[in-house]
This record gives structure tokens, sequence and C-alpha cells, in this order.
């Protein structure tokens, strides 16, 4: 999951939330290119892609003065790691650092979350690195608790 | 939002794979690539879809508040007329992009590219088919004399040349057509197709929802190559320049400004269809928007090709550069204005509406010869399109206007007639595309 959250500092001005398209690509590089500080444009055209032909309902873009200032990009799917369920999965989502604190991150989350219950699902999951605290803290916030679930790896 | 499918009956049904295999005969390499190219995406169907939950009420116009029409027969006469021309002219697009993506599908140079296409061509078909069973599935007869089978002959009948709007009527020059169309022109007909999910009719305003979701990846399919070939141009790619690129959206986008129809800021053109509950702005409001998103394209694009140049700068020094070169026109940092796209005056090289067949320039200034006017159109076009009947025609019928050997009344009317024209099913055996189960011509 990308970082940038958007929680603690008051509203500034109310960013409107709508589905994402196409042309949001930009948008979505710069917020990355805020936090990550790396330009990359080709993740995000073949990702952006990704999403919009498969539900091009569900992303969302948070929109401010004309200009991209947030985004989360999931979906609905079943059948991964044995969870038959529909879940909804929310996978990527960013705040530009100049929204941060407006609740621009919990409009967007919220409004995925209204879009994956309307698809059927009755549970979101998502994974959070341990290194991103800020992260792990707006999930929970935003209600997410600790899933039945464990995260394995292995190097190659 | 859900939707239920429905099929065609059986003799509508073969009669557009009947089309397919002639118009389409690629749309079998689209099921060979799926697994590759669209990794986890349900399999393509062809068939009607229909959106679960739309409301049963008009949202706009005289009418708003009242129940939808669920037959024709419920409409406004004259909303019914209307609607009838919306449904055929949509059809018309649909199966014509098909047409116009076959020629130069395989010209693609990247795979990728290629397959996307691929599956705006087949979701085109869907769109067609759902138009169909528009026409199909209701008795139109108190709008129209002519049967269901009739109409759908002539649907299916259009080749490249004879279709409803222009912009359906211009064969592809290379690959770079197919990207430059899905951009400006399957935009037009997301604003089409969003106007019309509120439409009075319900069959229709169900209708659009799911044609929306796959629009969505149609716009993709065109932004995303042209993002990464501007990209390419500036990394100085021989293949693929800022030129070629200005030149094809010089060549679509006046096209693409008609299919909004009547756009004269005097015309109020689309009123009545607002009025009557068809769709939910005018023809020029509609097009407000969409130059201004093409123009936010055209902007992406450009940002990414400063970038592209010049990796040394920071995104801020990019992006300052970027809006020094618009306001400024001229040159710094190793990129000119010159080297950006940007849209041409809306009045450019247009057939009808605001600036049919007056001489106006790229950037909108005003020719007082015809000849001057010619050569600077079509030194802005494309160099294969330059040769074409679509742009000879337009150029002698600008000649005749300004003669006045010519009304511009007729000039907008008059179409170039190109080699291909309209006609039935190419089979030996088969006279028309419907045909009843029996056999003979349907009836």
């Amino acid at each position: 999951m990308d970082r940038g959250t958007g929680a603690r500092r008051p509203a500034v001005s109310e960013a409107r939330i709508r589905d994402l398209t196409e042309l949001d690509i930009d948008g979505i590089t710069r917020i990355d290119e805020r936090i990550t500080g790396k330009y990359r444009p080709q993740v995000w055209e073949q990702r952006v892609v990704y999403y919009i032909r498969r539900d091009p309902d569900a992303p969302k873009v948070a929109e401010r003065d004309g200009k991209v200032v947030g985004f989360v990009l999931g979906e609905v799917r079943g059948g991964e790691f044995g969870l038959d369920e529909p879940t909804g999965w929310l996978e990527f989502f960013g705040v530009d650092p100049s929204a941060r604190g407006s609740g621009v991150g919990r409009r967007l989350t919220e409004a995925l979350l209204a879009h994956f219950r309307s698809r059927g699902a009755k549970i979101t999951r998502t994974m959070v690195a341990e290194r991103d605290r800020e992260i792990d803290a707006f999930l929970r916030a935003m209600g997410f608790t600790p899933a039945p679930l464990t995260a394995l790896e292995r190097a190659l | 939002m859900s939707e239920t499918r429905a099929e065609l009956p059986k003799t509508y049904h073969d009669a557009v794979v009947h089309w397919q295999t002639h118009e389409f005969p690629d749309y079998p390499m689209l099921a060979r690539v799926w697994d590759r190219f669209f990794p986890r995406d349900g399999p393509f169907c062809l068939c009607a879809k229909v959106a679960d939950g739309v409301s049963d009420l008009i949202e706009v116009g005289d009418l708003v508040g009242r129940p939808r029409a669920t037959t024709p027969a419920e409409l406004d006469p004259k909303a019914a007329h209307i609607l009838l021309g919306q449904i055929r002219a949509q059809a018309s697009t649909e199966f014509g992009s098909i047409q116009q993506h076959t020629g130069t599908l395989h010209r693609a140079s990247d795979p990728q590219d290629q397959a996307w296409v691929l599956r705006v061509m087949a979701e085109e078909l869907r769109h067609g088919y759902q138009m169909i069973h528009l026409l199909t599935s209701v008795d139109w007869s108190p709008v129209t004399d002519q049967k269901p089978a009739d109409m759908v002959e002539e649907i299916l009948s259009m080749t490249t040349g004879s279709h409803v709007l222009a912009a359906f009527n211009l064969e592809f020059d290379s690959f770079t057509d197919n990207v430059v169309f899905a951009a400006f022109i399957d935009r037009v007909g997301k604003y089409q197709l969003t106007m019309q999910k509120v439409s009075t009719y319900r069959p229709y305003a169900t209708s659009m929802p799911p044609m929306l979701k796959e629009e969505a990846f149609h716009l993709a399919a065109g932004v995303v190559p042209l993002r990464r070939w501007a990209e390419a141009a500036a990394r100085g790619d021989a293949l693929v320049t800022m030129d070629a690129l200005q030149k094809a959206c010089a060549k679509w986008f006046g096209r693409a400004l008609e299919m909004f129809g009547d756009d004269r800021p005097d015309a109020n053109g689309g009123a009545d269809s607002v009025r009557l509950g068809l769709k939910d702005m005018t023809n020029r409001q509609a097009q407000d928007a969409y130059v201004a998103e093409v123009t936010q394209m055209l902007d992406d694009l450009n940002e990414r090709y400063v970038r592209a140049k010049r990796p040394d700068l920071s995104r801020d020094d990019a992006a300052a550069l970027h809006e020094r070169l618009k306001r400024d026109r001229g040159a710094a940092d190793g990129i000119a204005y010159d080297d950006l796209l940007r849209l041409p005056d809306r009045r450019f090289f247009r057939r009808r509406g605001d600036g049919a067949f007056e001489m106006w320039g790229f950037d909108g200034e005003r020719f007082d010869d015809v000849e001057r006017c010619i050569a600077h159109v079509a030194s802005r076009l494309p160099e294969a399109y330059r040769a074409s009947v679509d742009v000879r025609h337009w150029a002698e019928t600008l000649r005749r206007v300004r003669a006045k050997e010519l009304s511009l009344k007729d000039a907008i009317k008059s179409q170039p007639r190109l080699a291909r024209v309209g006609g039935p099913c190419p089979c030996s055996r088969s006279v028309r595309w419907v045909v009843d189960e029996a056999g003979a011509p349907g009836a």
C-alpha cells in the first residue's frame, strides 16, 4: 500500500470525491512522487488501467480546485488465499502531503467501502507494512482490526 | 450496480455474428490473448447488459418526476423519433468504429496496444449488439413503419463512408489513428452515454451504465499509449514524433466536435432533447466539457514529454517550464512551444456546426484566400490523410461555398463518396445480413 493517509489536521476546504478516470494518472503519479520521491508514470499507468478495466466505479480520487489530492484503488474479488467470500481489497491509497489532515483519506476510504458493499462484499481486507505506523493508525481509526491471517514471505 | 444479461433472438444474434465474421475477422484472436493481457478478467460476453437499480422516474426535462417510459408507445411522439435516431446513430458508431479499427489493427508495434484495441473493438461489437437489442425487443411500430429486421439490416449494411456521423466515415491511415481515435472519439461516446443515462426511455437508460464501464477502458486504451509515445518522442525515438501525434489530433478533433450535433453558440442545439428528458446537457454544454477534458489530456501528454525531455529537472521545475512554454509560445531549455501538442481552434477544418466551411486556421486565424486556407489546413493534417478523398472533398466543397456555387446547407449535407459503399452480406448465397431461421430473407 502506498503511504500518506490524511488524518489529524483540521479540515481545510472540501475535496470532491469522484470515480477515477484515465486522466488522473498524472495526478496520482504526482502524489506518489511527492510521497516516495520517485517519478513512476509507467507503474501508475498499468495500475490505473487495471482498475479501470476491472471495475471503473470502484477506484476513487479526491479533487480540490481541479487537482487530484488523493486516491484509493481497490476492487472486489473472491477466492484469494482460500477466502471464498467476496472481499473488498483496499490495495493502494495516497494523499498529497498538502491535503493531509483534511479528512480526504477518510472520505476516500468510506467511498470505496460503500462501493464494496454495493458489490456484495461483507468484508474489506488490506495489508500494511509494519514500518508504516501512520497508515496502520489511520486504518484502525477507520475501523480496521487485525485479521486472523498471517502474512508470510520467503526470500528467493 | 448489478446487471442482467440478455441474448438477442437467434435471427438477430446470428446476423451480428455473421457480420463479425466478415467485418471483424480478428475477433477470435481476442480469446487467444485474453489471459495474457487481461488476467483475472471474466471472459468477454457478446450479449446485451441491462443495469439493475435504475430509477423508474424521469430525471430531467418537462416531465421530471413522472414514470419513465418502458415502451416507445408511451413516449411523446417527438421524443420517440429523436430517441430512435439516437439509437440508430449509436449503433452506427459502434459497428462503424470496428470497421475503422480493423484496417490498421495489425500495424500496432506493441502487442499490449494491439490487445487493448482488440478488446475495445469487441466491446464496441457488444455495444452495437445492445442497440440492436433495443430495436428488436419492443414494438417500434408507433414510431416508424420500418420493421425491426429492416432497421437491423440497414445498420449492418453500413460501411466506412455510409455511416451516420462523419467521424465514422474516415479510414485510419496507421495505428496512430486507432489510438488517437480512442482518446478523442470514444471520449465523445462517453459524453453521449453519460448524457443518455438520464433518458426518459427506461430500456435506454438501463443500457448506459454497463456500456459506460467498458467505455472507461476504451479511453485508457487511447490515452496510455499516447503517453508512452510522447515519452518516446522526447527521448528521440525516430519512429514516434510529436508532429505525427499533433497532426492526428488535428484530423480527429473537428470530427469529434461535430458528433455533439449543432454546436453553434447561438443555436441552442440539443435543447429539445433536454426538454424531452432524453439527455441532460445541450450540445454546446457537453462540448465545452469535452474540450476542457481533451485540453487536460494534451496538457498531461505535454508534461510527460517535458519530463522525459528534461529528466534532470525536478517535478516543479518541469511543470514551471511547461507553463512558461505555454505562456510565451517560444522556446526554452531545449524545448519549443511547437514541440507540444495543442488543440486546433474549434472552427478549424469543420464540415458541420460552428465554423462549417468557413476559413479558420489552426490557431483561430481567419483566411481571406481560399487556396491559402486549404494549403494551411492541409499542412496541419497527416500526410497520408491529406491525399484522401475525404480531404479532397472538403477542399472542393469549401471552394464551391466560397465561390457561392453551393449553399452552406447543401455543403453540410454533402458527403465524400468513398470507394466502399454499404451493402448486404458479401456471402455469395446471402442477400441480407438478417436471415430468418429457415434461411429465407428476414421479414
